[in-house]
């Protein structure tokens, strides 16, 4: 499985190529949280110049949250996610992490040409929703291999069997158009599909007029951040003339990078420890003057209900909500 | 300049070329100054004594590796142990123990440093962005409080939440407060507004003995007056009081020339009639020299169209473009350097005119605009920034000379020039800085940056070019920004022994062990 993931990463330069700028420490999520270099990019990647053995940086290779906000800003370019990524596979999953293979999906879903969506872990646990936002999108197909097990091995550094990856991407090929709501299975996909029609669920919703004529000038529109910091080049500008078009505010920094709206590192998102305040919601909050907040990824709502008594809609429920 | 990746032959009976780069060992006459690494002697008796009054030492090499060497990546060296700074009292004991066991503190903001300030060559590295909240915006006095080892960028960030800026900040956002006010900072505002620490009213020092002190222009005037511009030799900085703003988008007028001192004599009468907001000069070598200029407010740019923009000797973009085209045509032996500055112009352009900062003609966030262009195009893992201060009189040919050391080293290199407005109520500040004595008005800086592209070179060969330039400020009588570090054996020349050995004095009474920042200075 590392082969397969390594021998489609673009990854052109590496840790060693970093100059120490620290421009990565600015929207890094864990930097604001803690203030400690040792947990940023900037930090592995020192310490990894510096010789220092990736399981002596257990603690900062499980705290990063794969938001992808370094990225965009690196001026090396170097691929931050996929270092580390790979970092997590030499490590190996955490304890308590399943260590049974996945069960096969082949045959869970007709190959077909129809477009189809791939649901993430929350969506997937509130099936009316999932249908309410497929019905929104029209015409489209649900998924019975959303990848969702590969997606939770990635993250985790666990490994994936090449014949499960590739029944996998087997049913996705036909696929006139997918629509994925998870953003760190989106920036594999990118890879492993290279020229296939991918798009993220937020800006598939966001790009439907119902949806869209729905957004309010004193809206807060919160952009999921793997998927955007993935495709950054263009979607800074989708979303700069979605900005245009509705006035409303985003979670963007100055560097219009998307501030994610938790941080759970590692363990927090495997379910192995217990989440917590990280802050994020409050300063994506801090001094603006909304209304409403919109997510695009479902399960952000539970972050800024816990910090605000501001309304929380979910994207797809704009239209039920109407126009302003 | 050398290829990256370079053959090395052993030459038989003969020695193996350096692998640092096949031009060092050549007979430069080495003039820089490396620092000794402090022995350690006592380190364990600190870190006891430290961790016994709660002070949380790291000493993995995790944690010591990342702070191996600056932005400058020419010195390396490895602390002891880390400190993460948390607090004024936190520091104030580790201060008070280091002179008790002697041990060097080396104090870090954003690191940016090119000539090893900021690396600890042993003892104790302060990591001061563990200090990184804004304790107070005042919107209606226009002030803000903050910790002192805030990024200016994530201080900008808190500020534009109430629709605020900070008034001058160093065009690169992971400088630190700190560690700016402590040498100067320098935006292309600064003709109009002086260097970056001018723009602090009060701070909170931890002094070398380890007493929490408040200063200002009016409390506690000498210790203000030492630790604004004094290269971290007198204090720590925890806290900071600046002006500040309401945050303005920029207009932003470009002006091209193929002459640095047309630009400069013009660059100068603009700041003379104080005709604009912002300026400066960026150039591509010698070929391409651009005068930026812009404006806060509609009023000022129609005033400076109507009044001075005609006195202007440079040229509009295409204009400048077609007399430079006909410039080559006729030197068919320059049309590698023509090709370089045309994939230069293509790849830098568009990311000063980026459709997510402009809107309806104005640039937003003008700082990340040109700080990831720096990082982008000028950032490597080694950086050597030389640069000149002087007197305005002076400026034109110590740029000139300057321009022609970069000439004589680099196939391609960029120049920033921006003038200073020296602040007269501040003149004590300004004793053994960046801003020469013999400044009026304004004092002016230059820095020679080479693009190193992906060639290596030798340190012999950077140093030797840095000091080619900084032999034309002590025959010009002006200043450095970056004198200290590996650059401090030009301080006596630049300042003289009398004001030099003032100040060592004043160290030695501050810091009795000589610990805080050691051999940056002193």
């Amino acid at each position: 499985m590392s082969g397969l993931l390594r021998g489609n990463s673009p990854i052109s330069k590496t840790y060693a190529d970093c100059s120490g700028c620290s421009l990565c420490l600015l929207v890094c999520p864990v930097w604001r949280r803690t203030c400690d270099i040792e947990l940023t990019p900037h930090g592995r990647s020192k310490a990894l110049q510096n010789d220092v053995r990736p399981a002596d940086m257990t603690i900062s290779i499980q705290s990063c949250t794969l938001c992808g906000a370094c990225e965009p800003v690196c001026p090396e370019r170097i691929n931050l996610t996929d270092m580390v990524l790979d970092l997590r596979r030499t490590l190996g999953p955490p304890p308590g992490f399943p260590t049974s293979a996945p069960e096969s999906r082949a045959g869970l879903q007709p190959i077909s040409s129809a477009p189809l969506l791939l649901r993430d872990r929350a969506l997937a646990a509130n099936p009316e929703v999932l249908n309410h936002t497929a019905t929104l999108l029209g015409g489209v197909m649900m998924a019975g291999d959303d990848g969702s097990d590969i997606a939770l091995a990635l993250e985790a550094g666990a490994e994936i069997s090449p014949q499960r990856l590739e029944n996998f991407l087997t049913s996705l090929r036909r696929s006139a158009k997918l629509i994925v709501a998870d953003g760190l299975l989106l920036r594999h996909l990118a890879r492993w599909l290279p020229g296939a029609p991918l798009v993220s669920l937020g800006e598939a919703l966001s790009g439907l007029p119902e949806v869209r004529n729905s957004l309010r000038a004193t809206d807060l529109y919160v952009i999921e951040p793997r998927a955007y910091h993935a495709d950054y080049q263009r979607l800074v500008k989708y979303y700069d003339g979605l900005r245009a078009a509705r006035a409303c505010a985003f979670n963007l920094d100055l560097q219009r990078i998307a501030i994610p709206p938790s941080a759970p590192n590692l363990m927090q998102r495997l379910g192995l420890a217990p989440q917590d305040n990280d802050g994020q919601a409050c300063w994506i909050l801090h001094g603006r003057r909304i209304s409403r907040i919109v997510v695009e990824r479902y399960e952000d709502r539970t972050a800024f209900e816990n910090v605000s008594d501001i309304p929380v809609m979910y994207l797809a429920d704009l239209t039920e909500a109407g126009a302003c | 300049m050398i290829p990256a990746e370079p053959n090395f032959h052993p030459i038989p009976g003969g020695l193996v070329p350096c692998p640092v780069g096949p031009d060092s060992l050549r007979g430069i006459k080495r003039q820089q100054t490396n620092p000794s690494r402090w022995d350690g002697p006592d380190w364990q008796q600190f870190v006891a004594a430290a961790r016994e009054r709660d002070i949380n030492v790291r000493e993995t090499t995790t944690a010591c590796g990342v702070f191996a060497t600056d932005a400058g990546g020419t010195a390396y060296g490895l602390p002891h142990g880390v400190v993460i700074a948390q607090s004024a009292g936190q520091i104030s004991k580790l201060l008070k123990v280091a002179q008790e066991y002697r041990v060097p503190v080396t104090v870090r903001g954003g690191g940016l440093t090119t000539e090893g300030e900021s690396v600890a060559f042993g003892g104790v590295l302060l990591d001061m962005t563990g200090m990184s909240q804004v304790l107070n915006v005042d919107p209606d006095g226009l002030t803000v409080r903050t910790q002192a080892g805030i990024f200016w960028h994530a201080l900008a960030e808190e500020l534009r939440r109430h629709d605020l800026d900070y008034l001058s900040a160093p065009l690169n956002l992971t400088s630190s407060v700190g560690g700016t006010l402590g040498v100067g900072g320098i935006d292309v505002n600064s003709p109009r507004l002086g260097c970056s620490a001018d723009q602090a009213m009060a701070l909170q020092v931890v002094t070398p003995t380890g007493e929490i002190v408040e200063c200002s222009d009016t409390q506690n005037i000498e210790l203000f007056q030492r630790v604004i511009l004094g290269y971290g030799q007198f204090g720590v900085i925890t806290e900071a009081t600046l002006r500040i703003r309401r945050y303005t988008p920029l207009r932003m007028h470009y002006f091209y020339y193929g002459s640095l001192c047309t630009a400069v004599e013009d660059l100068q009468m603009l700041d003379r009639n104080d005709a604009s907001d912002y300026s400066g000069i960026l150039t591509i070598m010698d070929r391409a020299v651009n005068l930026l200029v812009a404006f806060d407010s509609v009023e000022r740019e129609t005033e400076f169209h109507k009044t001075w923009q005609s006195k202007l000797r440079g040229h509009g973009e295409l204009a400048f473009g077609l007399r430079t085209l006909a410039r080559y045509a006729v030197r068919p032996w320059k049309y590698a350097e023509a090709w370089y500055l045309l994939q230069r112009k293509r790849e830098l352009f568009p990311e000063f005119r980026r459709s997510e900062y402009m809107r309806d003609s104005l640039m937003h966030d003008r700082t990340v605009v040109f700080s990831r262009a720096v990082w982008k195009f000028w950032g490597s893992r080694q950086m050597v920034i030389p640069d000149l201060a002087t007197s305005s009189d002076k400026f034109v040919e110590a740029v000139e000379r300057g321009n022609a050391v970069c000439r004589k080293y680099f196939a391609h290199y960029t120049l920033y020039c921006v003038g200073i407005k020296v602040r007269l109520e501040h003149r004590p500040h300004y004793e053994m800085s960046c801003i020469p004595p013999d400044a009026e008005g304004w004092a002016y800086g230059c820095e020679f940056e080479p693009v190193m592209d992906d060639g290596i070179y030798s340190r012999d060969t950077l140093q030797s070019f840095k000091n080619e330039i900084y032999d034309i400020g002590v025959d010009l009588g002006g200043s450095y920004y970056r004198f200290g570090g590996m650059m401090k054996g030009y301080i006596r020349r630049i300042f003289g022994d009398a004001l030099v050995d003032r100040h060592l004095e004043m160290k030695r009474a501050a810091d009795p062990a000589m610990i805080l920042n050691r051999d940056v200075i002193f």
